[in-house]
């Protein structure tokens, strides 16, 4: 373990990198196959290998390079793109069409996701069910899975599943890497308060009517999930509500700032995930006595969670998602991944490895599925 | 004291990386144990409510459930009664339900499922309409609007 | 019942960032302890409630005189939900750069055992977008009832804010509350929007 604080690199030799990344491979390779490799059907081997090498080679460039958001974005971004390609095919496949229907309702098979989580947490005290149109148990994402997944990435990284775990957050987080440089430089950072406004109403207004309201009027990504289907005016509003703000705060105001402004100004859950960073072992630290003020790591979070005045002091806000890009822009190793309690400066590669293990241990696996199916249909439809 | 706080530090992170570890190989399990928490259940406003007495008509059996008027901290004016017909259901049904059981009809339902079509004729001044109304994998199902008093 | 409550809810929590640091230290003077203060604030708050079913009795006998038939009172209720909705919006965020409050003429009154009441008049009365929210909806309803209930409704949401408002000279994140009271407003203002574009197109669609 290393105690300097003046710019450790978290380079690491070609032989140190393998080997750093043998246990991964090693665990990713029981979680993705299963443990018992079934080589029988060739499209399916051809995606198993290629998510489980690929995933495993970006490990190995983080430990390597020493860049940790450079490669996560490229995970985090294809397990974005490939479950929306999941469920609308799966949709089209079963239904024809990107629209649930009333059958899914009568019957509770909705696929159940985590941004429904703040809602249903008020009538489950209260009337002691769940307000969602899903299946508890089994079938596709149900709702005891998936609240289990979240909790445990919750408890764990904290704000750091809108970097690792959410499958939503990698289209805005792709959309802001599609420039260069902003074309719009100045956001007052109180915007980022507007998550927890949204909290408050959705969870309120889901709780007063029993309807998970923002899944109903508000969810961006129900433009590239399912939706309900336009058959009334109420209908083709929130069709438009969905569409709206996809395009404007998940692809344009994430395009001309370079940041997330739909997981920043909009998501509810991105607000619990936030309060939750105060229990979290895993913190992203700044070594003062390393930092040259330079501002650079300000500038690039996308999260708005790094100010100046939070650099000269040696802070990093909770709004902080663990993305790493903060790190790979600092040329000091002066803002680090830490570990609470330890203090800033010390233990930078300790802690920096033990995070990139635990945090990519749960992307790697949660986004396995999604990016396997896709590769398989891709391979079918080519071949 | 910084002792202290680095040594719950890393093993607060240890136990976060172990919890990782048996994550996905126990999720089943988790899911299992976690699922049977007694808020666990779907809101009869979803579900559709308990089954409150069947018919069964040759091959078809018509469940009519119990009237879901659930609110947060008390029943509310208006909610709705499901019926299913279960099973292989004909292509004209036309069926008069007594909901709650008072031997007073209270709407009757007409499905064509080969259109598909529905129409509901309220019987009682407790039934405003047809709510939403499909084929599922078991048959069909329809939702009738209530409302309390009437 | 829902949506007037959020509208009370976000309006209330905007009243506070303008009115709440004005109001209170008169509420509070310090004269007769806890419970002086929980009697003004009852006073206050008892005020607002008959003001606001004096106002829901007003609007909804307007409503029966002049949105006589429904394709009328579709557009414009409709219509007024959309302006006024633009309008809190804009309110909400002018409010953060002008914070002056207009109740606080009021504290300037000889009698202080007046001042709650006062308070409570002004504040109900007072110009603010979403008491025109409210009254455009109590003018829709179908029955005075209804419209009592909206009410109702509106007063429970705005109240919520003034609760707390005893210890709000302890809380270390007064700005944060403030701020999202402000997106808090806002957020109810889109949703007043939203409803009022569905009377309209529903309306066009119906004839
Ligand atoms: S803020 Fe919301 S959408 Fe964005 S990554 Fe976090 S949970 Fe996902
Ligand atoms: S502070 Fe660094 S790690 Fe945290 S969100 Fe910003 S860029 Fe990412």
């Amino acid at each position: 373990m290393d105690n300097s604080s003046i710019a450790v690199s978290p380079k690491k030799t070609f032989g140190k990198a393998l080997l750093y990344t043998l246990p991964m491979f090693l665990v990713t390779f029981m979680f993705i196959t299963g443990g018992k490799p079934d080589f029988s059907d060739p499209a399916r081997t051809v995606a198993i290998l290629v998510t489980f090498f690929g995933m495993n080679l970006l490990y190995f460039l983080m430990h390597y390079s020493g860049k940790t958001d450079r490669y996560r974005a490229i995970i985090f971004v294809i397990f974005a793109l490939t479950l929306s390609f999941t469920l609308i095919r799966n949709m089209i496949l079963i239904r024809n069409s990107m629209s649930f229907s009333q059958a899914d309702i009568l019957e509770c098979k909705i696929p159940f996701c985590h941004l429904v989580i703040p809602m249903m947490i008020l009538p489950a005290a209260l009337t002691k069910s769940i307000i969602f149109p899903g299946t508890i148990l089994g079938g596709f994402a149900d709702i005891a899975s998936m609240v289990v997944l979240w909790l445990a990435a919750t408890v764990v990284l904290g704000r750091g599943f809108c970097s690792w775990g959410c499958f939503y957050g990698g289209w805005d987080d792709g959309f802001s890497r599609l420039r260069k440089k902003p074309l719009v430089k100045k956001i007052s950072d109180s915007w980022k308060w507007m998550p927890f406004a949204v909290l408050l109403l959705v969870a309120l207004t889901a709780a007063l009517t029993m309807i998970p309201t923002y899944c109903n009027w508000i969810c961006p990504f129900k433009a590239v999930t399912e939706f309900e289907k336009v058959t009334n005016v109420e209908s083709a509003v929130k069709a438009g509500v969905f569409i709206s703000l996809f395009g404007g705060l998940v692809v344009a105001l994430p395009v001309v700032t370079r940041k997330r402004t739909q997981c920043s100004f909009l998501c509810p859950m991105g607000a619990i995930s936030t309060l939750s960073n105060r229990i979290t072992p895993f913190t992203m630290k700044i070594d003062t006595n390393a930092c040259t003020q330079c501002f650079k790591c300000v500038d690039s979070c996308p999260m708005f969670a790094l100010t100046r005045e939070g650099i000269k002091e040696g802070t990093v806000s909770m709004f902080c998602s663990k993305c790493g890009k903060c790190m790979d822009s600092c040329s000091r190793n002066a803002i680090h991944f830490g570990i609470r309690g330890v203090p800033a400066g010390t233990r930078k590669n300790f802690s920096r490895n033990l995070f990139l293990f635990v945090s990519f241990l749960f992307m790697a696996v949660f986004s396995s599925q999604p990016i396997v199916f896709t590769l398989n249909s891709l391979y079918n439809l080519i071949f | 004291m910084n002792k202290i706080k680095t040594t719950a530090g890393i093993t607060w992170a240890f136990l976060g990386l172990i919890l990782m570890i048996i994550l996905f190989p126990g999720l089943s399990g988790f899911s299992k144990s976690f699922g049977t928490l007694p808020f666990m259940k779907i809101n009869p406003r979803y579900s559709g409510g308990e089954v409150a007495f069947t018919q069964s008509a040759g091959a078809c059996t018509l469940a009519v459930h119990k009237p879901v008027f659930n609110g947060l901290v008390r029943d509310r004016n208006t909610g709705f009664v499901q019926v299913d017909w279960r099973g292989k259901i004909p292509d004209q049904i036309r069926d008069t339900i007594d909901y709650d059981n008072d031997n007073v009809p209270d709407f009757v339902i007409a499905v064509d499922t080969k259109k598909p079509a529905s129409d509901c004729c309220p019987l009682s001044g407790r039934v405003t309409g047809l709510g939403i109304s499909s084929r599922t994998s078991f048959g069909w199902a329809a939702r009738i609007n209530l409302r309390k008093t009437p | 019942m829902t949506d007037s409550f959020i509208l009370g809810l976000s309006s209330g929590s905007a009243c506070l960032v303008t009115c709440g640091m004005v109001m209170f230290p008169y509420i509070m003077a310090g004269r007769g302890g806890v419970m002086k203060i929980v009697l003004d604030l009852s006073v206050f708050l008892a005020t607002r409630l008959v003001i606001y079913f004096v106002l829901a009795t007003l609007a909804w006998y307007f409503g029966q005189a002049f949105l006589t038939s429904g394709i009328v009172r579709t557009f414009v209720t409709g219509s007024l939900y959309v302006m006024f909705a633009i309008i809190l919006i804009w309110y909400s965020i002018g409010r953060k750069k002008n914070m002056k409050c207009p109740a606080a003429i009021v504290t300037k009154v000889e009698d202080k055992r007046l001042v709650p009441v006062l308070l409570g008049v002004v504040n109900s009365i007072g110009f603010c977008p979403a008491l025109l929210l409210i009254l455009t909806k109590g003018a829709a309803q179908g029955s005075l009832a209804q419209s009592w209930l909206a009410f109702l409704a509106f007063f429970t949401g705005s109240s919520l804010w003034f609760l707390p408002l005893p210890f709000a000279g302890k809380l270390k994140k007064k700005q944060v509350i403030e701020t999202i009271g402000i997106f808090a407003t806002g957020l109810a203002g889109a949703i007043f929007i939203i409803k009022g574009l569905i009377l309209i197109t529903g309306g066009i669609l119906n004839g």
